[in-house]
């Protein structure tokens, strides 16, 4: 008799309980959607949340709108964008512009047409940067690498050759000390060693009809092997090492035993804690222009934008207001990075920050095909291989196969 | 192993027993039978209903959700799932189920549940190019493909009304300044002295009120939406709005035949058809993106047999991986046995050392394998530093000492785990078996063989089986210290030391286009079969050293 009781209440109170449920989750997804609604939803990463808030607020204010910026790990916007749930998906995120191919040939952003005017006061490398067949994103900062030099231990060189006399002196001159402080690690790094593949003559895709053709590899291309063996003096004569990586690079520079490193703006706070005078120059000319990889930051739309009723506000956010100069110029100054529109550039004031500018002068963007997946890991290895000390591969050797297994991987992939 | 003879009865000492709750004398009870007796009786039947409320609560959000996504397999799932859950709760008896539940639930939302998305996955194309669905995709290309004219024009954009309140665009030539009126009809050029203009943009016309910036934003409004969509046939395409105050003269590209379900490029007359792979693809190969994901049926097995990239390196990851699980749980096992043993006996710094020594396994292992990647650096690593001259060695550079590292550093984090271990189950071997065996003569090192040693693998068998799959699968300790590096010689791919996990991981994220989750899964079931296998063949064997009991 009492476990029928109990049967009958322990029912009933667990009904009373899911009602209960079912009345607080009816209430609770309505007022998520009327969220949605009524403003942008923006995913941005750590080192921009601060300075896209203020900007996203004053073109709220300015548009009677509200706009309600999210914080990400900076890999996780472009990763969860693919699986994220159409009710909590952005309306506009932050990227880089080697996610365009990825994120366009999965379809999660749409096409942007600035006006002309906005556009002109964008360089074409950054407008091409965005491009994978048509224009995904607004450029608005610039990144790359650029050779910091140690003013006080050492001269800002002429040329390369002066460079590699300087450093090479500079190392002598002491016990720990390394000529050109250039990360790589087991794993390699070719974004910090491209200007000088590039240098060298290197370059990854060639063209075909405006787009970059993942076929047309230069990663070994002839006028390159002829001057790899360039790349075996550098290692004979310890000039580059590739047992240095990320931590030891930068302990290295500011422990004053690197007069000459090889690292972008993320490390001017770094350099300027440690109290170190600094110049920034672009890596001398070694047989062609040693230009580094540009990494362009961008605004993209989302696909969701257009199913939250927000498009025409998304777009009007991305193409208007943040191609202005005055926006860029403040996300410049909140941000660290070099505007992408060129009216801002010319204000930026931070002698760093200027310095690293010029030296992105004919500048690559990094390839924003998906292609380019397969060339990070042999193309490092290739470095590694090539400068590590004893026992290191000829390059003409080690590159021709960098070559030979990137095109297997593009095929088969 | 053990000879019969002296099979003795180990029943009562083998594992220390639980004593029953027992009432000391004044009355006082121990913890456990206080908690009993709270528990009994109504209490405990308030509290049981009240966590099975709070449970079907849930539920039935979770129920919601999914209905909400059409999901309906699972809600009926779930629901029936949770009705028989409420029931064997509140009937009387059932002891086993009730105690099983809370295990069977957890296994298999955890653990069975992700091995079925697993293999579905493996049987798609899902990957980069194939994540959205089909009519999703279509829209996209749809989108995608439009493109200005070849003398296509762009236009400064003021969003108006006319007298009948419906949306119209008041446009105006970005070049020429000349203004128009665009409807769903077409384009209407209207006379300059009618409207007003500033910047190249028209403010004011004759007949039409201008929308002010916040009705447009309003959500209740529904203009945003309206704008969008909203489009002026002109030539073959039409004019889009893009933002408020731009619009540019747009044409498709492609045409979509929906019944035939191609694409027709109208330049040319080329055609796309969809090629069951979960794209739309010319005669030749070209193809649109994006596609969608689809079954592709067991396309992913036979890429992973036949494609010489991803299978040429497959076997020698395969040997390594078993290498490394062997020597770093076999190792451990033997160093944390042999500290255990040296640390048994009481002598002035027995604790000081066995804290110590547990202190690898304590600290978080991320962080001390980044600080030994640091450590073992050639040129810079200490370890080097330390080592005699000519002892230095290319620790994380060279193949073959690279391999050495990885294997050292996992031994440095394993032992501690079996020190713990072996140092419990050493408790539990009788002391009377020890002395007997010495008073028959029985040598020091034979004791060790013949009696602590199977006693010991009986109670530490099953550790050993699931630290040797922990290890199969540990990507940290690779990743973290070498990223599967240093590159050997041939293969593309895979590096010295990386393990099938790890290569898995280069396979799916680092080559073709990008990430391929379906690859990934394939490789992954494949895996699991592996370590089940040997899994499953060590815990047979290991039950004939139950016998010794």
């Amino acid at each position: 008799m009492l476990n029928r009781f109990t049967w009958r209440i322990g029912a009933l109170l667990i009904a009373v309980g899911a009602l209960a449920a079912l009345v607080a989750t009816s209430v609770a997804p309505a007022a998520s959607h009327k969220r949605t609604a009524g403003s942008l939803r923006i995913w941005v990463d750590a080192d921009r949340v601060n300075a896209t808030k203020k900007l996203a607020q004053q073109w709220a204010s300015s548009r009677g709108f509200t706009a309600q910026v999210v914080q990400k790990g900076f890999g996780n916007i472009r990763d969860d964008l693919k699986t994220v749930k159409a009710a909590d998906a952005p309306d506009v995120i932050m990227a880089a512009h080697d996610w365009t191919g990825e994120l366009a040939a999965n379809g999660l952003v749409v096409p942007l047409f600035p006006k002309k005017a906005a556009l002109k006061q964008i360089p074409a490398y950054a407008r091409k940067a965005f491009t994978y067949g048509k224009l995904f994103g607004m450029p608005v900062a610039l990144e790359n690498v650029a050779l910091f030099v140690n003013t006080k231990l050492a001269k800002v060189p002429k040329n390369w050759a002066d460079l590699e006399k300087k450093a090479l002196a500079f190392k002598k001159g002491g016990s720990g000390r390394v000529a050109l402080d250039v990360q790589q690690g087991s794993g390699g790094d070719a974004y910090h060693m491209y200007p000088l593949f590039s240098g060298l003559c290197g370059y990854i895709f060639g063209s075909s009809s405006g787009r970059l053709n993942p076929n047309k590899l230069g990663v070994a291309n002839a006028k390159f092997l002829k001057n790899a063996k360039l790349i075996d003096r550098w290692n004979k004569e310890g000039l580059v090492s590739s047992k240095i990586d990320g931590n030891t690079a930068t302990q290295l520079f500011t422990s004053g035993k690197a007069a000459y490193w090889i690292t972008g703006p993320w490390n001017i706070d770094t350099a300027r804690k440690a109290g170190i005078s600094f110049k920034i120059v672009q890596v001398p000319k070694i047989k062609c222009a040693s230009v580094p990889f540009l990494g362009v930051q961008g605004l993209m739309v989302t696909k969701y934008a257009a199913s939250h009723s927000v498009a025409t506000a998304a777009k009007d956010f991305v193409q208007s207001f943040m191609a202005k100069s005055s926006s860029q110029y403040e996300l410049t100054v909140l941000n660290g990075r070099y505007p992408a529109n060129t009216a801002a550039a010319k204000r930026v004031k931070d002698t760093s920050l200027k310095q690293i500018g010029l030296a992105s002068k004919g500048g690559v963007p990094m390839p924003n095909i998906p292609a380019m997946n397969s060339v990070w890991g042999d193309l490092g290895t290739a470095w590694v291989k090539a400068t590590k000390g004893e026992d290191a591969t000829p390059a003409k050797a080690a590159f021709q196969t960098a070559a030979r297994n990137i095109r297997a991987k593009i095929a088969g992939g | 192993m053990i000879p019969s003879r002296r099979r003795t009865d180990l029943s009562n000492t083998a594992v220390p027993v639980e004593r029953a709750p027992t009432v000391r004398a004044g009355g006082a009870t121990s913890l456990p039978t206080r908690l009993v007796t709270a528990f009994s009786g109504t209490v405990g039947l308030v509290t049981k209903i009240a966590l099975l409320a709070i449970f079907n609560a849930l539920v039935v959000w979770a129920l919601e959700i999914l209905a909400a996504d059409g999901k309906w397999i699972p809600v009926f799932i779930a629901a029936a799932a949770t009705v028989t859950i409420d029931v064997i709760y509140l009937l009387p008896g059932r002891t086993p189920a009730k105690f099983l539940i809370p295990g069977t639930v957890f296994l298999i939302a955890f653990t069975v549940i992700p091995i079925v998305y697993t293999v579905n996955i493996a049987f798609t194309n899902y990957s980069t190019g194939h994540i959205l669905s089909k009519p999703q995709a279509v829209d996209s290309i749809k989108q995608f493909t439009l493109a200005p004219p070849p003398s296509g024009k762009t236009y400064n954009l003021t969003p108006a009304r006319d007298e009948n309140g419906d949306l119209v665009l008041l446009l105006a030539d970005a070049d020429t300044g000349k203004p128009y009126v665009g409807t769903t009809e077409g384009l209407k050029p209207v006379d300059r002295s009618t409207v007003k203009m500033s910047f190249g943009a028209i403010t004011a016309a004759q007949g039409y009120t201008a929308i002010k910036g916040a009705e447009l934003f309003d959500p209740a409004s529904g203009l945003d939406k309206q704008l969008d969509e909203f489009r002026v046939p002109v030539g073959r395409g039409a004019i889009h709005p893009e933002g408020i105050d731009n619009a540019v003269e747009l044409e498709p590209t492609l045409r979509y035949n929906p019944q035939a379900d191609t694409f027709t490029r109208i330049s040319d007359g080329v055609v796309y058809r969809d090629n069951g792979k979960g794209s739309y693809q010319t005669a030749g190969s070209e193809e649109l993106e994006p596609g969608w994901k689809t079954y592709v049926g067991f396309s992913v097995f036979s890429r992973i047999i036949n494609d010489p990239l991803i299978r040429n390196p497959f076997l020698r990851v395969l040997l390594w991986t078993f290498v490394f699980a062997t020597l770093t749980v076999g190792l451990s096992f033997a160093l944390g046995l042999f500290l255990a043993i040296t640390l048994q006996k009481q002598f002035a710094l027995q604790r000081f050392y066995r804290v110590i020594l547990v202190l690898p396994y304590a600290i978080p292992a991320f962080l001390t394998i980044l600080v030994w990647g640091g450590l073992l650096n050639d040129d810079f690593g200490i370890v080097n530093k330390l080592l005699p001259w000519g002892l230095d060695r290319p620790w994380l550079f060279d193949v073959w000492w690279a391999r050495v590292s990885v294997i050292l550093v996992s031994i440095w984090l394993t032992f501690p785990y079996f020190f713990l271990v072996c140092l419990g189950a050493l408790q539990s071997i009788p002391g009377e078996l020890v002395e007997a065996a010495r008073v028959d003569g029985a040598g020091a090192w034979q004791v060790f063989r013949k009696i602590t040693l199977p006693l010991l693998l009986v109670a530490t068998g099953p550790l050993l089986i699931a630290s040797f799959a922990f290890n199969f699968n540990n990507f940290n300790i690779i990743y973290l210290l070498t990223k599967g590096g240093p590159a050997s010689g041939e293969s593309s791919i895979a590096g010295a030391t990386d393990i099938l996990i790890s290569y898995t991981y280069k396979i799916a994220f680092a080559t073709g286009k990008g990430s391929d989750y379906a690859l990934a899964a394939g490789i992954s079931i494949l895996i699991f079969f592996i370590v089940a296998t040997i899994s499953g063949i060590a815990f047979w064997r290991s039950k004939a050293l139950e016998t010794l009991r």
